[in-house]
């Protein structure tokens, strides 16, 4: 018998208005700033009320296309995010994850779905009326749906993305969203509206053309966006794909970023390194990151796999077909597929339009995909002589490093770009 | 091989035993490349090999370490959150040991096969190259998608050969390899005896063995070990009959340390066993021998990485009732995420039926000594105690 867990989305809730209030009187927080935590705060909220409401919730994992979820006007919830907001809004993971293994979970596979797993099993986060997850981008989010079916009891859709990207393996992925929207219309009686739908696929271009400006900006030297602002553009399209409020924060932001570049003024004090960012640092220790980050003159201005978009724009004329094409230009697809020369030449050209001095590599350690790159992205970026840091710690499991480890090394790290 | 084992096997299994003693690189194999012959290895069962045979060339499986070894290279490489199969295999080509490939062909089937593939690319470089999209259902559509891969795939190999791989070729093959598997099926079912004349490890040598060296020399062998088989009088029983499930395994001694426990492994659902074999591909002609091949290929005995999970549930359930197992092994690689993801599912399925199961943590290459036998003993003594009520 597992133990009921704490209501966690009423904790992100609750930690989210107090940041928002503090981030409100801080006379030095951006406007964006105060948008994002109220796009934070409406996204928990809303899951709250649906689940008292009996509202019709979509679980989904990673990279999902939940634009399909929001054209159906039901409530999704990003499993892997809500997790990471656990962990860095509560601090703390530790009961999920052992829920999650009390579930069978071994402790190798990921924490974010280990501990999805165990919030579902001790209640701790909503149940929902159907899982999605699909294979996109690696064998946990393929693999984690079954078990979250049999545990919440509900009915689940996985969607089969092919590794390549050939037009036969585009056509097939997109048949794959058709049959899922026909799932979904049968699971919570609602119509697939398709004009909302392109709506968000046109609001889509808009959000990743914003995205696409900004880091433009972000080539300026000093940069002017804070150095693990990226995380809010990760963030805003994980949980507001296509939607009105990311246009609206992203131009804000865009507004403010170009104001600040006007008047020469970078995010930090006194900019002294320019750092690529290769995977997620850990949630719990973001705060401190920042700290350590703005004390040192560091600044992340690019992340290939997050933030740089691939190229084109997504046809709203046949929605389906667009959010299929989507999951071929995000960043992260990069990732997936055969990780061939384009993935490492793109590397070389981010150090040399955003002028990078060094490249962080977070290493979660339940994390094998991007883990297994670690020596070639090394060696990619040695080419164009950019020394690489790893620190090898978990997005959201608070035993694997501590603060005092990750001083230390990046003050090993800053102290070798210094000498360079 | 352990005393169980060398007391009384079967003479025709020396020859097996010879080939793995011999790997990577057999003397099958040398004799064959000694003739001009090209040899690619494949990694995992979505590729189908009889295409890479209808070209004239020997497919044989790229495996790691039978052994537990240090990963050094590869752990740098790979690190250490990949898991050992991947590592031992990358591990064995930074060492040149698979030097001699003219091609390396695999499937998009799981993470560490994919950044394999990879590193290998990018590190030890073959003359020739091919990954297959492998789809994760079994609809029509994603048949259909696989088909066209395995159609690339021939063109693809076509090109960089400079021959035609005609249809008549792979008939041939697909003949041969129906042999194959019709042989090792026959052997499996000699195991569903109560009390069978072969032991799991004595088994995994002929498996072992099936991926490194010519289908037709193989089968040779395989007919007579079935003849000795079938005339022998030394049989072997056990404390149980036991069945192990999971990720890949090629080391009969980890099988052996499980059988020196007293049980004795009876059946297999393993990518480098039954799961290889599961099911002939349709070679009646009702349709073009690519469409066969990636029919069976898609819709084979399926590893952990396909969905819905329950088919191969229902599967594993099956052959364990077939061989009248009394309990399942389930050994999983530490980080073989798709086989860990599915544990908690397959052990509710098994506890339906019935069936106890054991469920160990291990690396690639591991002998099941210490703590491994350990474990089976106790799981040896709690299925004697359900058996005595």
């Amino acid at each position: 018998m597992v133990e009921k867990g704490s209501n966690k989305i009423q904790s992100i809730i609750r930690a989210c208005r107090i940041i928002l209030r503090m981030v409100e009187v801080d006379p030095n927080a951006r406007e964006s700033q105060k948008k994002y935590y109220r796009m934070l705060l409406q996204y928990f909220t809303r899951l709250r009320d649906a689940q008292e409401n009996g509202q019709f919730i979509a679980a989904h994992t990673v990279f999902f296309p939940s634009e399909i979820i929001l054209a159906m006007d039901l409530v999704p919830m990003h499993t892997e995010t809500t997790t990471w907001m656990i962990s860095l809004f509560t601090g703390e993971c530790s009961d999920i994850l052992a829920a999650g293994v009390r579930e069978g979970m071994a402790t190798e596979i990921c924490a974010p779905h280990r501990g999805m797993t165990g919030a579902f099993a001790n209640g701790s986060i909503p149940k929902p009326d159907v899982m999605l997850w699909s294979n996109m981008v690696c064998d946990n989010t393929a693999k984690s749906g079954e078990l979250v079916m049999d545990i919440c009891d509900c009915p689940g859709y996985f969607l089969d993305r092919p590794f390549k990207n050939s037009d036969l393996e585009k056509a097939y992925f997109a048949d794959e969203v058709r049959d899922m929207i026909a799932f979904l219309e049968t699971q919570s009686g609602k119509k697939m509206d398709y004009n909302r739908l392109s709506e968000i696929a046109e609001t889509t271009n808009r959000q990743i053309n914003l995205t696409r400006e900004i880091n433009e900006l972000r080539k300026n030297v000093p940069s002017p966006f804070s150095p693990l602002g990226f995380l809010e553009l990760l963030t805003i399209d994980y949980l507001f794909p296509g939607q009105p409020e990311s246009v609206d924060y992203l131009e804000t932001l865009k507004k403010e970023l170009t104001q600040a570049v006007a008047e020469k003024k970078g995010a930090v004090p006194n900019e002294r390194f320019r750092l690529m960012t290769l995977f997620i640092p850990p949630m719990y220790l973001m705060a401190f990151l920042d700290r350590l980050s703005r004390e040192s003159g560091a600044v992340s201005v690019i992340e290939p796999f997050f933030t740089f978009w691939g190229e084109g724009n997504l046809d709203p004329s046949k929605p389906v077909e667009a959010v299929a094409e989507k999951s071929y230009m995000i960043p992260e697809a990069r990732m997936y597929g055969p990780l061939g020369n384009t993935a490492l030449e793109t590397m070389k050209q981010c150090v040399l339009d955003w002028k990078v001095d060094g490249a962080v590599f977070y290493a979660d350690v339940g994390c094998r995909h991007s883990c297994a790159t670690i020596k070639l992205f090394k060696d990619t970026l040695a080419d164009v002589d950019v020394p690489m840091l790893t620190i090898d710690c978990d997005v959201v499991d608070q035993t694997v490093t501590t603060e005092e480890e990750v001083t230390e090394k990046m003050e090993r790290f800053f102290e070798l770009l210094e000498d360079r | 091989m352990n005393n169980l084992q060398q007391q009384n096997a079967p003479s025709s299994l020396e020859v097996f035993h010879v080939v793995n003693q011999t790997f990577p690189e057999t003397a099958e194999i040398r004799e064959w490349r000694n003739k001009g012959n090209k040899v690619y290895g494949w990694l995992c069962t979505y590729v189908p090999e009889e295409i890479i045979h209808a070209a004239g060339i020997l497919p044989i499986r790229i495996t790691g370490y039978d052994r537990e070894t240090e990963l050094v290279d590869s752990d740098a490489y790979l690190y250490t959150n990949n898991c050992s199969f991947s590592r031992s295999c990358l591990q064995m080509g930074l060492a040149g040991e698979y030097k001699f490939l003219d091609g390396v062909v695999g499937g998009s089937t799981c993470d560490g096969a994919r950044r394999l593939f990879d590193l290998w690319r990018q590190y030890i470089g073959t003359p020739f190259y091919h990954v297959l999209t492998v789809p994760r259902k079994y609809t029509d559509s994603a048949l259909r998608l696989y088909l066209a891969e395995v159609e690339q795939f021939k063109a693809h190999l076509e090109e960089h050969l400079g021959v035609s791989i005609t249809d008549e070729a792979l008939t041939a093959s697909i003949e041969l390899y129906n042999q194959t598997r019709s042989l090792l099926k026959e052997l499996y079912n000699l195991r569903k005896l109560p009390q069978p004349s072969i032991t799991g490890a004595q088994v995994m040598e002929v498996t072992d063995a099936c991926f490194r060296m010519p289908k037709e020399r193989f089968n040779v062998h395989l007919s007579a070990l079935l003849e000795e088989l079938k005339e022998s009088t030394v049989t072997y029983s056990g404390r149980a009959r036991l069945m192990l499930s999971g990720s890949v395994l090629a080391n009969p001694d980890f099988i052996g340390a499980i059988e020196e426990q007293g049980g004795l492994v009876v059946a297999d659902e393993l990518c480098t066993s039954t799961r290889y074999w599961g099911d002939m591909v349709d070679n009646s002609g009702k349709e073009p021998p690519l469409a066969a091949l990636a029919r069976r290929y898609l819709n084979n005995y399926p590893c952990a990485r396909m969905f819905p999970s329950e088919e191969r549930f229902s599967r594993i359930v099956q052959t364990a009732k077939d061989h009248h197992v009394d309990g399942v092994i389930s050994e999983i690689i530490r980080y073989c995420v798709p086989y860990a993801h599915d544990l908690p599912l397959l052990t509710d399925r098994l506890k339906e039926a019935d069936i106890p199961v054991l469920s160990i943590d291990l690396e690639y290459g591991s002998s099941g000594s210490g703590q491994i036998a350990t474990r089976v003993q106790a799981f040896l003594e709690m299925i004697e105690a359900k058996k005595n009520g």
